[in-house]
């Protein structure tokens, strides 16, 4: 997948990608939750 | 390669100008205690993010990491998942609303004050500050040698004098300005950095013919690797190593596991859960945090691996060998080859940035280590003048150990000192810290036991068994007349390891074995 073989290489590298998308995610939801 | 162009000159002035007229925001802005050593805790959701993460990222992950994936390949992309879940994702939300309300809970403006005051002990505040003392300026020292080494090569000054001119300009406005200064200069510095990584990020994909093509180019390259890699584990750069090889070894358990884990007890990052004034912050906070080191850390690897097909294509040879062989030098190789001179110097001042953010906070918590911790609350058992004044000389103390190490490290030696530091903060902190937020039976002599275990079993197995550090060190040849007590291997098991879960099973052995701390104190650390 994505021009690499290994599955323990490929999944290591979406999941940064998905990662960073779930921060900005949560943050987003977050922003006005619980002074 | 000097390029000594005014441009870059320029640049790095307008850069600095900017820099100090922050640093003496901070020292207008700093009136009393919590000013200087916690920012006045009502620090902006995007500036927590940024100098967390400018702090954490330094020359180390971008040059000393980045050039290890130019070596070893894309396994360590894991790293950078485990810092975006553990380092930012867990850290700010399960660690950080708890170190926060404690911290303000206890009055306390450290990390190791915290963990003190959480315990009621003077000891455990004493020993941690000192701990951070003697070990931090190795880290520090790392750092300071990365900045220096490109501030010679971009512009054509002295190793020696750009050691010195560094922590000069990083002293002046962390001693003046406390954390508001080294806050705000951070978060300039990872907006440096955030764009020249995003520009590095694109340009590579773009150099390369795409993302796919890139990689796939990557892959056909694994006979390629050299016979004396590929015996140790080396299996191409988009698969990982053999599994129990010492390379595999090495990524998993030095870089994955130490750094990974290590984050989570580094007192010069926790500290900064404390800055805020309540939990909405940081939740705001992991908005940019996780994307910062997804766009630093991911992005220095990603490029590094890939930087083999570029060499391959344009001078036949694989990374490692258009480097001369040195790991230090893939990154800054592959920059000025490949990148547009414009961009060579913007990405300088990136690395200026992020070796300056790094060492600012290093330097912050250094001497509230010593001055604050050691000295003021251990030794002088809190009876003694103004803590500013006295963090003050603990910094301009400790910025000279850390110069004179940076003079003394041998080559090479970035990437292993930062990977030290956090292994060693992991093993000695995190089973008292961790023990300490979440869990109310945890009591001050468990959490006595797990630090002194988790130092002194990471000491020793750094002494005597870790091949690299003990064969380098020499104390277990000259005691035993080995360079390590254990073979095979063993040698290559990294102390987080063998340590942190043994401070761990200590803290929780002892702490029930022995009387709970009062209740009414405990009440007070967990209030809501």
């Amino acid at each position: 997948m994505l021009g690499i073989d290994d599955p323990q290489i490929w999944i290591a590298y979406v999941l940064c990608f998905l990662s960073a998308i779930a921060c900005i995610i949560y943050g987003a939801l977050k922003w006005n939750d619980g002074e | 390669m000097t390029l000594n162009t005014p441009l870059l000159g320029i640049s790095v002035l307008i850069y600095m100008i900017v820099v100090f007229y922050l640093g003496w925001i901070g020292y207008k802005q700093t009136k009393n205690t919590d000013d200087y050593m916690l920012a006045g805790r009502k620090v902006n959701p995007f500036v927590l993010a940024l100098s967390y993460g400018a702090a954490f990222i330094s020359t180390s992950a971008i040059i000393g990491f980045g050039g290890y994936a130019g070596a070893f390949g894309m396994g360590v992309l894991w790293l950078v998942a485990m810092n975006i879940i553990l380092g930012i994702f867990i850290a700010f939300i399960v660690f950080g609303s708890r170190t926060r309300r404690m911290g303000a809970n206890l009055k306390a403006v450290t990390f190791p004050e915290l963990i003190g005051k959480r315990y009621r002990s003077r000891f455990i505040q004493g020993f941690s500050g000192a701990l951070i003392t003697i070990f931090m300026p190795l880290y520090a020292g790392g750092v300071l040698i990365g900045g220096a080494r490109f501030m010679e090569v971009a512009l054509g000054i002295e190793y020696n004098t750009a050691v010195m001119l560094l922590a000069v300009i990083v002293a002046a406005y962390v001693i003046t300005g406390g954390l508001i200064a080294v806050m705000y200069t951070d978060a300039l510095q990872g907006a440096l950095m955030f764009l020249g990584m995003g520009i590095l990020f694109v340009l590579t994909y773009a150099k390369l013919g795409g993302v796919v093509k890139a990689h796939q180019a990557l892959t056909d390259m694994a006979p390629l690797v050299p016979a004396n890699l590929a015996a140790i584990g080396h299996t191409g750069w988009t698969s990982m190593p053999a599994l129990g090889t010492p390379v595999w070894w090495t990524l998993v358990s030095t870089i994955i596991l130490g750094v990974g884990i290590g984050v989570l007890a580094q007192p010069q990052l926790a500290v900064r859960f404390m800055t805020v004034k309540d939990t909405r912050t940081l939740k705001r906070a992991v908005l940019s945090g996780g994307p910062f080191i997804f766009m630093m850390a991911g992005v220095a690897y990603i490029v590094g691996a890939l930087s083999n097909v570029y060499f391959m294509d344009t001078r036949g040879v694989i990374a490692l060998d258009a480097a001369g062989g040195n790991i230090d030098k893939i990154m800054p190789e592959y920059i000025y080859s490949a990148m547009p001179d414009y961009f060579v110097i913007f990405f300088l001042l990136t690395l200026l940035a992020a070796a300056m953010s790094t060492l600012s906070s290093q330097f912050h918590t250094m001497g509230t280590a010593i001055g604050h911790d050691f000295y003021r609350e251990f030794l002088m058992k809190g009876k003694l003048g103004n803590t500013i004044t006295i963090t003050r000389m603990g910094i301009a103390t400790t910025i000279i150990i850390s110069v004179a190490l940076a003079y003394k490290l041998p080559p090479g030696i970035i990437a292993r000192a930062t990977a030290i530091f956090f292994g060693l903060c992991a093993a000695a902190f995190l089973p008292m810290y961790t023990g300490g937020i979440f869990w109310k039976r945890m009591n001050r002599q468990g959490a006595t036991a797990s630090l002194l275990v988790g130092t002194f079993a990471s000491l020793f197995w750094l002494t005597f068994v870790n091949g690299k550090v003990a064969s380098s060190l020499g104390i277990s040849k000259a005691i035993f007349g080995v360079d390590t007590l254990l073979t095979g291997t063993w040698t290559f098991v990294d102390p987080i390891l063998v340590a942190t879960p043994l401070a761990f099973i200590v803290a929780i052995i002892v702490s029930l074995m022995t009387r709970p701390d009062p209740e009414e104190h405990v009440e007070l650390c967990f209030k809501k």
